[in-house]
């Protein structure tokens, strides 16, 4: 450097001239100045990076960051966080996970001290008094709480004062006794299936999720799902991958070179992952966003799609139209061909069966058809041999899946055979007209839709029941999509400008975005996956999933991927973010979550078909489960209202049930023994005689309501109850803002009892646990003051990142507060105590869904559904019924149970996803670790008396922390495979992730058969390589990814392939919902996730109100603000017949017409003022939705499509709602 | 020389020393006591488009007025006797006016936008409305004395015979009551508005006029100071941490 080039010559002056009375020594080169002392101010910043100690810790807030935090402490106190930087590299050439953390987590330390904190145990003063009158009569705390609920004045006293205060402080004995004796009571009673408990996402803090639904399952009562009731669950993944959902880390996005985020913000809701995507575009990634408003993530984007909400499956069918045309008719491109030939079912025979004079696909052609009589024969599914052009039965489908004789034979080696992907112009064929069904059209009456004619080429194949016309999923596709071939019959788009099924000009109409546009995306993005081999991704999220008919929705995406060869390539696929799903640990979590080291199986629920029944939301649905059926279906559901549906499925095995049956468990289990049957074959007696029945079948009936409900790591009342105003008035029975009528008579259930007087309260005790208040404290019956993530030990995990790390306590947990883990450790305790002499030992007998995984998936071959309820087969437990399992429960011993490791992991191992694991030296190693308990009913057990130990036994136990059992579930699926796996974790069988390990620094985890993805030599996870490049099918019916589906009820409602269907018309099924009074406007009602709050946690923070508008606030276009006259800031009152909500109006350019949003989980603490409508507080954002069930989503015991416990469920979908505003009186009243 | 009364005993001798002393002590309180709070809590990153505007307006207009004063007051009249009395006072008269509106333009700007803008009204507590009051009041109370004195709108009025006489004799601690009490109403309400400022001045952002960065411009940008003479470490020693082994 050169001095005399220094363009500040004025300066150099300034400073030369005042060298002589600048105080110091001025360098010559006239840049620095030194002096002599003036460092008193030192001390204060020394004093201020002092601290007593700086501790690991993160959030468990189901926002998917898992980030690890410093947290520091000085003097005792929290002072603040700050982001770890110690994530191990993720090697050369890639962007690093490190800084991670988001202005909401950086503002998290506030509610240590903060007013909302709960720092004592709290109860309802009416129902606290009411105790203690009852205990003065009655010594026994159980009789004592028995005559507290056996009062009905009592019991809906304290019901009517929820959600009104008068919470008072209580010793923690005390409440720990009014919970445990209002367990055993409602045990002996009603029976351990009237208990629950609802604690969602257990990767965000797993032992303390643990200790809950350990405590609620070694009961016998019933754990809710989450993943489904949050809609967070895409159906179409158990559908299409038969996977809950596996998806890649967001390093992996590094490594896509096409990007669209189709309904998923990244930089407001991954905001600690966004860089990856910020970072990618400076590596040439085109990043295209499909948002209907312009959101953050938009200006990222080199293009914006702008799809009316709601209509991503017309853009998707269009994109799918284009690739489909281009890639795969016009020009064959031969990777893609590879792939869907190997990795999809699209080569795979469909039987075609007449109707209306022409064709429609009907089911998958099966060995058995061909006259196979072996096992398995008939989920052995058919395609044919383009070499012969005879069918030819693959490995890989669900007949070898548990078979014999299918040892070594579940792969996806076609060994040397080339499938024919269509049976166009193949010798012996014929072209048929087929009928299929379209739901853009027709809309007038219901949902369902009109018919289009397309063609197939088809062949004809003997089978047992004669000769049979069939064709390929396919040729099915093509015919669908409306790709037409010469000679086909039926009608076909000219081209992409005919606006007929489903071209980009057709899309156009229904979407708004135009045809060129999407025609180009889509050939845009088949384009560089041809390029880059298959690295082509769609991110997608809550925007996209979280309608009625999500599925639909995502299956025309997850045909883009598959067609286009992405899915199980780095850098490509689907990459689906909502909750903090991934548990990487499962193993280990699942087995101590669920007792089942004592007890196997476990009760659980489908949480949405949970509320929607006990909230009494059945009650006012009127759409008919005949609303959705297609044109061409056979009629099954008509008549039928949506309860039904769920009905049958709970008395077919398809979903649990629970409360299962009208009576007691543990009393049937009685009178089985009493009868001297055994309990399956008695339950079935009683059943088919009539003198015992299903409890939804009679749901109102106070023997079928649920009693006690405890909700920890959860805010039930303030974020996720979709139909709040029914939870309030059914549920809970206080004061609620619910509009609707009931179902008219001639719309209501033909299998369900209609109760005159709908119940109002049906739960005796609700039970939070939360270290702050939110709205389910405040409707609480008892709230449990509980430890922040900076004071308790926990194992935290995400999607997004490959490493597990540790919540450490900075500080004892302070006031009265306790951790998860010691609350119910203590809880279990006292239950032990009270139950002497109430319940001791008991039978209880379960009924259990068919279980995804297992041989029950094979219990409905075809898919054909059969009702034994109507007569059309029999009754058999297991089959056409739930199992009917008998566990004998010691209740005296459940304290001792829960803090010890039970006996089972010695003698029966582990199972996660059908991989076997004998676990005897993982309990080995535990049993030395922690400590076994020296005496009692779990004398000699392994200790989990800690959350630490509970920690370093779920890690021990699971395969992606423990190198042994990775290696041994690999050996165990190699067998079945016949294919080479165990090296993807020899290298690391030695390895084992403990405890203190994650205290020290995130470690990333093993390769493990628990997942579908590989990190095996440093690699990015991402979903399904172990199925591409391993050969492993995936667990569906074919083995492969599934783009048809032939169960009856798909069938019925017309999805047996991709398609679209519009979001549900709720003017038409419910209504108008306006008052009719004054300026109103009817919008669409969306409730996307905020950039202030995660879910309700952090929008009662101090940091973040003051940098958002904060309180509840509605964003709504100028189009819409004009209508009713409503300027910024103002307030307004939104209403439907599902409730109210008040909110200030922010108005911008940002939000489309027709289309509002409130962001999810505006809880009812912040500036909440009284409704003109209702004259009460309140309204949350869930005021104004409701639980709406698609019957498709309860199918069970067929393939991939049978239940397990967030894998497969109803979703409590809310995006369909619409809701009516207007400007309301500017004086709000609190 | 007539006999001064009470009050003008406690307006013109009292309060002026009373004003020294607090602003005095208060300053040297402010800084001993309140390093960290010695700030004009910038609301610069709330607001950018008025601000960019207001603040040199006012704050170079402030300088001009402060100037206006120094030469006013400090400046015996015998000094610039070689000056026209009428091309000093149009002068005078000229640039107060021209400084006069500066500021007050730029502080009324200031405090619309400390009003409208809600980030910045949030960020506004009460000690800074309160010293707004005397502030503007000042300011205000200053223009209708130039105006006054200006001969524009009636007589004119030689303050430098009297005020400016006054204000030395208080720093002679001689002071010339009389000359004050005999000027008109407008200087003296605005000499009372003025000790009244600077009497609060230390416990308001005000102090943030003694830190201006004016030796930036003079100084090298990176400084280095030596620990001094002691041993390495800058905390000084405390009972039962001495250091060992010297």
């Amino acid at each position: 450097m050169s001095t005399t080039a220094d363009p500040d010559v004025a300066g150099d002056f300034l400073v030369r001239a005042a060298r002589f009375f600048t105080p110091g020594d001025v360098s010559p080169d006239l840049r620095t100045v030194t002096r002599s002392g003036g460092r008193d101010g030192d001390v204060f910043y020394r004093d201020r990076w002092s601290h007593d100690k700086v501790v690991r810790s993160t959030h468990g807030v189901n926002c998917t960051g898992s980030c690890s935090w410093k947290v520091y402490v000085k003097d005792g106190i929290i002072t603040w966080e700050t982001q770890q930087t110690d994530y191990p590299s993720i090697g050369p050439d890639s962007p690093e996970y490190e800084p991670r953390g988001c202005p909401r987590g950086a503002a998290f330390s506030w509610y240590t001290y903060s007013p909302t904190r709960v720092r004592y145990p709290y109860i309802r003063g009416v129902l606290l008094e009411a105790y203690r009158a009852a205990k003065a009569e009655h010594p026994d705390p159980v009789a004592a709480w028995a005559a507290v609920v056996g009062d009905e004045q009592t019991r809906r006293t304290y019901q009517r004062a929820r959600g009104k205060g008068g919470l008072v402080r209580a010793s923690w004995d005390e409440v720990s006794e009014i919970v445990a004796a209002a367990h055993v009571h409602t045990i002996k009673e009603y029976g351990p299936d009237r208990v629950f408990g609802f604690s969602p996402i257990p990767a965000m803090s797993m032992a303390s999720h643990a200790a809950g639904s350990r405590f609620i399952s070694l009961m016998g009562g019933a754990m809710l799902s989450f993943y489904d009731w949050y809609c967070d669950l895409p159906v179409a993944s158990p559908q299409v991958f038969g996977d809950q959902t596996d998806v890649p880390e967001s390093a992996d996005w590094w490594n896509a070179s096409y990007l669209i985020m189709w309904g998923a913000n990244v930089p407001q809701t991954r905001t600690p992952d966004a860089h990856f995507m910020a970072e990618a575009r400076y590596r040439g990634q085109k990043v295209v966003t499909v948002s209907p408003d312009y959101a953050d993530n938009t200006k990222f984007a080199d293009e914006w799609l702008a799809p009316h909400p709601g209509t991503d499956g017309a853009l998707g069918m269009a994109m799918g139209h284009v690739v489909l045309k281009e890639f795969f008719v016009d020009r064959q491109v031969p990777r893609f061909v590879d792939y869907v030939k190997k990795y999809s079912d699209l080569p795979f025979l469909v039987s075609l069966k007449e109707k209306d004079g022409a064709w429609v696909p009907d089911k998958f052609v099966t060995s058995h058809d061909l006259g196979d009589d072996a096992e398995g024969a008939q989920f052995k599914t058919v395609m044919v041999d383009s070499a012969t052009g005879r069918p030819h039965v693959p490995n890989g489908s669900l007949g070898f899946r548990f078979t014999d004789s299918g040892m070594g034979k579940w792969n996806l080696d076609l060994d040397g055979v080339d499938p024919a992907l269509s049976l166009y112009g193949a010798a012996n064929t014929d072209t048929l007209e087929v009928l299929l069904p379209r739901f853009d059209s027709d809309q007038e009456h219901n949902e369902g839709g009109g018919i289009h004619r397309r063609g197939v080429p088809a062949g004809r194949v003997a089978t047992r029941d004669g000769e049979r016309l069939v064709t390929t999923v396919y040729d099915l596709m093509l015919a669908q999509y409306g790709v037409g071939r010469d000679g086909l019959p039926g009608e076909w788009p000219t081209g992409y400008d005919d606006p007929a099924p489903y071209t980009p000009a057709w899309q156009e109409g229904i979407t708004g975005v135009p045809a060129d546009l999407v025609e180009r995306i889509g050939r845009e993005f088949a384009q560089n996956a041809e390029d880059s081999g298959g690295r082509s991704m769609i991110v997608l999220g809550a925007g996209t999933n979280h309608w009625f008919h999500s599925d639909t929705i995502y299956r025309t995406f997850l045909a883009l991927i598959t067609l286009t060869g992405c899915q199980g390539v780095n850098g490509g696929g689907w990459a689906h973010y909502v909750g903090q799903e991934k548990c990487r640990p499962v193993t280990g979590w699942a087995n101590l979550a669920f007792g089942l080291d004592w007890h196997r199986p476990p009760r659980q629920m489908i949480g949405t078909a949970f509320w929607y029944v006990q909230t009494d939301q059945w009650r006012y649905d009127a759409m008919g489960a005949d609303v959705l059926a297609s044109p061409l279906g056979d009629g099954r559901f008509a008549g039928r209202s949506m309860i039904d549906t769920v009905a049958q499925s709970a008395r077919s095995g398809w979903m649990p049930s629970f409360p299962s049956l009208n009576r007691n468990p543990l009393t049937i289990a009685d009178e089985a023994a009493a009868a001297g049957v055994a309990a399956p074959e008695y339950i079935k007696q009683q059943l088919l005689s009539g003198d015992l029945k299903f409890a939804i079948e009679d749901p109102d009936a106070p023997e079928n309501w649920p009693r006690v409900l405890t909700i920890w790591r959860a805010n039930l009342l303030g974020s996720s109850s979709k139909g709040n105003e029914y939870f309030l008035k059914h549920l809970l029975g206080t004061d609620h803002a619910v509009r609707a009528e009931e179902t008219p008579e001639d719309l209501r259930p033909e299998d369900v009892d209609w109760r005159e007087d709908a119940p109002v309260g049906k739960l005796d005790l609700l039970v939070s646990l939360d270290f702050r208040m939110t709205s389910t404290g405040l409707f609480g019956d008892i709230l449990l003051p509980a430890a922040t993530w900076y004071e308790k030990h926990d194992l935290s995990s995400t999607d997004m990142h490959p490493f597990v790390h540790a919540f450490t306590p900075a500080i004892d947990p302070p006031w009265e507060t306790r951790s998860d883990y010691d609350i119910f450790q203590a809880l279990a305790q006292k239950v032990s105590t009270l139950a002497a002499g109430h319940l001791d030992t008991r039978t209880d007998v379960m009924s259990i869904p068919l279980l995804h995984d297992t041989p029950d998936e094979m219990a409905l071959p075809g898919g054909v559904v059969r009702d034994w309820k109507k007569g059309e087969v029999d009754l058999v437990p297991g089959v056409t019924a739930p199992k009917f399992i008998t566990v004998e429960r010691d209740y005296t011993a459940l304290g001792a149970k829960m803090s010890a490791l039970g006996p089972l992991l010695d003698t029966v191992g582990t199972v996660t996803k059908g991989v076997a694991v004998q676990t005897a030296p993982e309990v080995e190693v535990i049993a030395r670790t922690n400590g076994v308990i020296p005496d009692g009913p779990a004398a000699g057990r392994p200790a989990l008396v800690t959350a630490q130990q509970a920690c370093e036994a779920i890690l021990t136990l699971s395969g992606t922390t423990n190198g042994r059992v990775a290696v041994a579930g690999f050996r165990n699926l190699e067998e079945r495979t016949g294919q080479r796996l165990a090296d993807l974790a020899e290298d690391h069988e030695g390895k084992r992730i403990t405890f203190p390990d994650t205290q020290a620094r995130p470690v990333p985890v093993i390769t493990s058969p628990e997942w579908s993805g590989s990190e095996h030599g440093g690699r990015r996870y991402t979903a399904f390589t172990i199925n591409v490049e391993r050969l492993k099918p995936w667990h569906t019916l074919t083995g492969r990814q599934h783009l048809f589906l032939d169960h009856d009820w798909m069938t019925e409602i017309g999805e047996q392939l991709p398609t679209f269907r519009p979001p549900l018309n709720m003017h038409r099924i419910f209504g108008d919902q306006g008052t009719g009074q004054g300026k109103e406007v009817t919008v669409r009602y969306l409730t996307p996730h905020s950039k202030w709050s995660i879910h309700s946690e952090y929008q009662d923070n101090l940091f973040m109100l003051s940098l958002s508008r904060g309180g509840p606030e509605i964003w709504m276009s100028p189009v819409d603000a004009d209508a009713i006259g409503v300027k910024d800031n103002e307030w307004i009152e939104a209403y439907n017949r599902n409730g109210v909500v008040v909110a200030r109006a922010i108005v911008s350019h940002r939000m489309p017409a027709g289309t509002v949003y409130m962001y999810h989980a505006k809880d009812r603490t912040v500036d909440v003022p009284k409704a003109e409508l209702s004259g009460l507080r309140g309204g949350i954002h869930n005021s104004l939705t409701r639980l709406m069930i698609k019957p498709t989503h309860v199918v069970g015991g067929y393939a991939q499509l049978s239940f397990f416990m967030n894998y497969l469920g109803p979703t409590g979908n809310q995006r369909d709602e619409v809701t009516v505003i207007r400007r309301r009186s500017q004086d709000v009243e609190y | 020389m007539t006999e001064s009364t009470t009050v003008q005993i406690l307006l013109w001798a009292v309060l002026p020393y009373v004003t020294i002393a607090v602003f005095a002590v208060g300053m040297i309180w402010r800084y001993r006591y309140d390093k960290f709070g010695w700030t004009t809590r910038s609301s610069q990153l709330y607001e950018r488009n008025l601000i960019r505007i207001a603040s040199p307006l006012f704050h170079i207009g402030i300088l001009a007025v402060v100037i206006g004063h120094v030469i006013g007051l400090v400046i015996p009249e015998q000094w610039t006797g070689w000056a026209p009395e009428a091309a000093y006072h149009a002068m005078a008269v000229v640039l107060g006016v021209i400084a006069g509106v500066c500021t007050l333009t730029g502080i009324v700007l200031l405090i619309y936008r400390r009003r409208t803008v809600g980030p910045v009204f949030s960020a506004t507590t009460k000690n800074d409305k309160f010293m707004y009051v005397f502030l503007v009041a000042a300011i205000c109370l200053g223009l209708v004395t130039t105006f006054y004195g200006s001969g524009i709108f009636g007589p004119a009025y030689n303050y430098r015979d009297t005020v400016a006489v006054w204000f030395r004799s208080i720093f002679y601690l001689n002071p010339q009551i009389q000359d004050m009490a005999e000027s008109p109403a407008s200087y003296q309400v605005h000499a009372i508005a003025g000790m009244l400022l600077f009497i609060i001045w230390p416990f308001t952002r005000l102090v943030h006029a003694f830190s201006a960065p004016l030796g930036y411009v003079f100084r090298p940008y990176v400084v280095y100071r030596d620990r001094g003479p002691h041993d390495p470490g800058s905390r000084p020693e405390r009972r039962g941490w001495e250091r060992v082994g010297r």
